[in-house]
């Protein structure tokens, strides 16, 4: 198991890694963590002529505060994400779900542009930006463009990039609410999720002014669930709400059997995590 | 002689090491990146291997163009089957028992292939990146055939045959009977009956399977290094099959990451590097990558058991009959034969009760998968799952306590030796001491208690009983696996005393993991009266005792400890002779202790490095008759070999929001005789039951209907991580067996009880809803599905 032939570079400006990825002619993958690709290198699944490896390039690792939003460099690793006081102060949901990813060797080699990039479906980052409408900035070729996290993810493994653009930032806004959950099932702590739900809410004179709901584990892309959140916005609040929310989102998926869960097991755990998750969330809202 | 010096030579004869939880003198360099395993081997100018392995579940092979991958950068030479025709025997897996077809080994695969994994053509070149890459420049030319993917195919009408000159694809069929089952079924008080499933299982070693065979120009000999638990067979095989004598042939296992019988056969692999090394007359090595190891790697279990038992009103279990088709994948394993799994378990189906009557019959099946070969507890999980699930079928259905029909069932003390209706025989061992130990530690009236509270409260709360005896230790009475040619009977110690005084225990077993190193050493340091620290243990080497089949089968405490026991009373004479003369005292006056020869009462002493140096350097001390070699040999052999026995209880807790199974408490009390280090013992205990809850809740090899094989990665192959490992209480009932030191193999032990006893207590949690189990692993998505058609079926009958 060992990877095909590859030339490798090490650029020491994302400007020069873009180049070598133009240079490449399509044929280039950036290597950030490692942490997916180099399985995939050994599988022989991913055969690039050319390996541009980000890691020598700095000013990519960072967690700054901009007003409301906070900005992540692409090359911060999942490790400084779990354990940054900023993102447990601002970003709650994301500090809880750090946990969950994978384990703490891959946490501190895997980085947020990787696993953006990767796009796998059941992980975490990605549910997290859609979560928070996070907004990533690419370079490539022509400069820089922004992409809402929504349209970034096409398919499972799949994102909108163009072969030569690089993932260099990811904004954050800072989510005003009151209440918030996030849940998640795995075989084992640190798998992929079998399913995972992130809630937030905010009160308002009657009912809810603002609800979030976003899952991953359930379809090809982590989800935002705008119907369910206006549709969770409308109801009344009584002790059947959690219930009533949990079939919600239950209908709005569809989730396919693999190896490791059935559709039908998945809807269970996600109607069950639907209402931990809302139970949780109104709890914490006063 | 005076009381004090009786006092005196008692306390010297008192063990000292063994039962002592003395640290494992293989640790330090274990467990600081200092072993010496097979990858670790740098020869001269090794070249690597890679195996191009068959992508077919069957197919046959119409041509194979390897012209490209030999022009390839770095490549030294390209083989395939008719490129080694004639430079080995295939190897036959023999057996005497009937109706059973040997399928040959051979190293690569033949005109046809039989399973996805299947090594087809070799590539050997400067690098295994470059052998890689010429892997893919290989054509070959398939001619599907119809994939044989399940047993129930494989013996349907119109089945493709995977031997065509085997005639069937049932390679094995046997049936043990004893009095009359149908009779006493029919008047039995209560029948409970179930179709048991233990799916495909994966043993995975941490270290994956690893060759390296370094090439003696000067002798055209072979060192094999090889992460193998039985180099002496393999040593033994290959000779054979490549007319190479044992002078020209040593294999060696260094250090060995893990086996749990993955590494207990021979394998096409290790034939094949042999071949190439001697053709090329060249250095060779060869790891395989996980996905190699988990596809070619001899697998465990997949057997369905069609099971009834038979209770008279008191709960005594009068009869057993069962039906066991095995699902042995495409070839039989040598030495064991594919019989090894499926007819053990028809062999230990009645397991340590007193069943009067009994009819197992077992059919080994041949599909396209990977061959079954030993799996840590070998027939014996899934024929303890059985029993056990049926005993607690027969608790409900009687209203008796689980602990107590077990009770009722099992053979008592005074009862030994006791041949079981398959026709084993138990010797002495604390079977119902076991239980009673167990139940003890649990807690098991308090468990009931707090389990009563639990459902109050609507929790799926559960306890689960596992009893279970086991043959270890084996003599040459009892085959290892059934009418095997080999003897597998006896093992051999061979202890000198060097000219520095130091000790040098050397052994056929070949530890992989079970830190024989430092039990085998404690044992010499007894019985030779040396100091723990003075003694080298070296094993796993097949040019250090004439023969040997290695460790496997629980047996290297007793036959390897048995050897070394009787290897240092003989060397230990010796060593009193030699002082006799030096001390001037009667041979019958002299103890030895602590590697010094004593004069009993006196402070006369003479260490080993005197003694040593007067018997081969000091040419004027002893007489020339009495300058002995400091070195015995002994081969022991225990001619029946030794039962070990445990009761496992397991206290679960389902979720039915995740369907997840959390193991509240873990309770094992097991006999395995004299313990000769508890540290070791229970770290054999917690591994073991860590391997049994992933068989019980996590592991399983799934193959869909084309043969292919779908859990291939360890992302797809789950496996309990420390989190699902429960802290988990061991008791010891130490009753001594009849072998030489007392005591009983127990390296098995944990993977035979756990999963009939988290099968139990998932049962019980699940009662209140009328659920069975009756597979293995129960994952939440099996839970899921139970629990959905339970719901289905109340709502039915609430229509109703």
């Amino acid at each position: 198991m060992k990877p095909a032939k590859f030339e490798y570079v090490l650029p020491s400006t994302v400007g020069a890694a873009v180049a070598a990825l133009v240079a490449s002619k399509g044929e280039g993958k950036v290597l950030a963590g490692g942490q997916s690709l180099l399985p995939l290198l050994n599988f022989r699944m991913a055969r690039p002529a050319v390996l541009v490896d980000l890691n020598a390039i700095s000013g990519l690792s960072y967690i700054e505060e901009r007003s409301d939003r906070i900005a992540i460099g692409a090359l911060t690793r999942h490790r400084e994400l779990e354990q940054s006081p900023l993102i447990a102060a601002k970003l709650p949901v994301m500090a809880a779900a750090m946990r969950h990813v994978a384990h703490l060797a891959i946490r501190n080699r895997g980085t947020i542009g990787g696993s953006l990039s990767h796009a796998d479906p059941a992980a975490e980052l990605p549910m997290l930006s859609v979560f928070y409408d996070a907004t990533i900035s690419v370079q490539g070729p022509d400069g820089r463009r922004t992409i809402a996290a929504e349209e970034f993810f096409v398919d499972a493994l799949t994102n909108c990039l163009e072969p030569e653009e690089i993932v260099v930032e990811i904004e954050f806004p800072i989510l005003q609410h009151d209440g918030w959950a996030f849940e998640e099932v795995a075989r084992r702590f640190g798998d992929f999720a079998l399913a995972s739900i992130a809630v937030s809410v905010r009160p308002g004179p009657a009912g809810l002014k603002e609800a979030r709901v976003a899952l991953m584990g359930v379809a090809d892309t982590p989800l935002r669930l705008r119907e369910a959140e206006q549709e969770l916005i409308a109801m009344e609040l009584d002790n059947r709400t959690p219930q009533r929310f949990s079939e919600i989102v239950v209908s709005k998926v569809s989730p396919n059997d693999d190896l490791h869960a059935s559709g039908e097991y998945r809807k269970h755990l996600l109607a069950q995590l639907s209402k931990r998750a809302l139970q949780t969330a109104l709890a914490a809202k006063g | 002689m005076s009381s004090d010096q009786r006092a005196h030579l008692l306390d010297a004869m008192r063990p000292k090491y063994v039962g002592a939880p003395i640290k494992r003198t293989e640790d330090p360099r274990l467990l600081t990146g200092k072993g010496d395993y097979t990858a670790d081997r740098k020869p001269d100018r090794p070249l690597h291997l890679a195996f191009l392995r068959s992508g077919q579940p069957h197919a046959r092979i119409a041509g194979i163009d390897i012209s490209a991958a030999q022009a390839a950068p770095g490549v030294v030479a390209v083989l395939a089957a008719d490129d080694i025709a004639d430079d080995f025997k295939p190897v036959i897996p023999f057996s005497r028992m009937p109706n059973y077809y040997a399928t040959p080994i051979v190293p690569l695969a033949c005109k046809k292939v039989r399973y996805v994994g299947e090594a087809v053509v070799a590539v050997i070149a400067t690098s295994r990146y470059l052998a890689e890459d010429a892997l893919e420049l290989i054509e070959v030319d398939y001619e599907p055939l119809r994939p044989i993917a399940r047993a129930e195919m494989a013996v349907a009408d119109g089945a493709p045959l995977l031997h065509e000159e085997a005639g069937t694809n049932v390679l094995i069929a046997r049936e043990f009977k004893k009095g009359n089952v149908a009779a006493d079924l029919k008047a039995a008080a209560v029948r409970v009956s179930g179709r048991f499933e233990m799916t495909r299982k994966a043993p995975l070693a941490m270290e994956p399977r690893s060759c390296c065979a370094e090439y003696d120009k000067r002798r055209d000999a072979i060192t094999l290094y090889t992460s193998s638990n039985i180099p002496g067979i393999v040593r033994d095989a290959i000779s054979e099959s490549l007319n190479l004598p044992g002078h020209r042939l040593r294999v060696v296992a260094p250090d060995v990451g893990g086996s749990f019988g993955s590494k207990g056969s021979l394998y096409p692999e290790e034939l094949l590097i042999c071949i190439a090394a001697r053709k090329l007359r060249r250095s060779i090595k060869w790891t395989a990558d996980r996905l190699e190891d988990v596809s070619s790697s001899s697998q465990a279990f997949a057997e369905v058991v069609d099971a009834e038992m038979g209770f008279d009103a008191n709960g005594v279990a009068t009869s057993l009959e069962a039906d066991v088709i095995g699902d042995v994948g495409a070839f039989s394993i040598y030495p064991w034969t594919c019989g090894l799994e499926p007819v053990q378990v028809v062999s230990f189906l009645p397991g340590p009760y007193k069943i009067a009557s009994y009819r197992g019959s077992v059919r080994g099946v041949a599909t396209c998968k990977p061959p079954t070969g030993p799996y840590r507890g070998v027939g014996r999980p899934i024929s303890t799952f059985v029993t056990e699930r049926l005993m607690d079928l027969g608790a409900r259905a009687l209203g008796i306590d689980p602990l107590e029909i077990r009770r009722r069932n099992l053979v008592r003390a005074e009862e030994f030796p006791y041949r079981i209706a398959s026709g084993i025989i138990w010797d002495k061992t604390g079977f119902v001491e076991c239980l009673d130990a167990a139940a003890e530690t649990a807690g098991y009236d308090a468990l009931r208690k707090q389990q009563a509270e639990a459902r109050k409260q609507g929790r799926l709360f559960g306890i689960g009983i596992a009893s279970y005896a086991e043959l270890t230790g084996i003599g040459s009475r009892i085959s290892a696996a059934p009418g095997m040619p080999i003897n597998t009977g006896s093992e051999t110690a061979k202890i000198t005393i060097d000219s520095t005084g130091s000790i040098t225990a050397a052994f056929g077993v070949a530890s992989h993991g079970q830190g024989l190193e430092t039990t085998l050493a404690q044992i010499v340091s007894d019985d030779l009266g040396a100091r723990f620290e003075d003694v080298r243990v070296v094993q796993g080497d097949s040019d250090e005792v004439p023969m040997s089949t290695g460790t496997y089968a629980s047996r290297s405490a007793v036959l390897g400890g048995g050897a070394a026991k009787h290897a240092s009373k003989l060397l230990q004479e010796k060593i009193k002779r030699v002082a006799s003369h030096l001390l001037e005292a009667n041979a019958d006056d002299i103890e030895v202790h602590d590697g010094n020869a004593v004069v009993l009462g006196t402070d006369r002493a003479v260490s080993f490095k005197q003694i040593a140096k007067a018997v081969y350097s000091d040419m004027k001390t002893l007489p020339v008759e009495a300058r002995e070699e400091l070195s015995a040999s002994y081969t022991y052999d225990p001619i029946n070999g030794t039962t070990a026995a445990a009761t496992h209880i397991a206290a679960v807790e389902v979720d039915p929001a995740t369907c997840f199974v959390k193991i509240l408490k873990f309770v094992v009390a097991e006999d395995c005789g004299r313990i000769i280090n508890p540290m070791i013992v229970d770290g054999q205990v917690h591994g073991g039951v860590a391997q049994g809850i992933g068989a019980a809740l996590f592991e399983e090899l799934i193959y869909d209907d084309d043969g292919q094989l779908l859990s291939a990665s360890l992302v797809d192959y789950v496996i309990p991580s420390a989190p699902e490992v429960p802290l988990m209480d061991v008791v010891h009932v130490e009753s001594e067996s009849a072998v030489a030191g007392g005591f009983r193999g127990m390296g098995e032990g944990g993977t035979i009880g756990a999963p009939a006893a988290i099968a139990n207590a998932i049962a019980d949690a699940l009662s209140p809803l009328d659920i069975d189990v009756s597979i293995l692993p129960m994952t939440p998505e099996r839970i899921f599905r139970l629990i959905e058609q339970a719901k289905l079926k109340a709502k039915g009958q609430a229509d109703d």
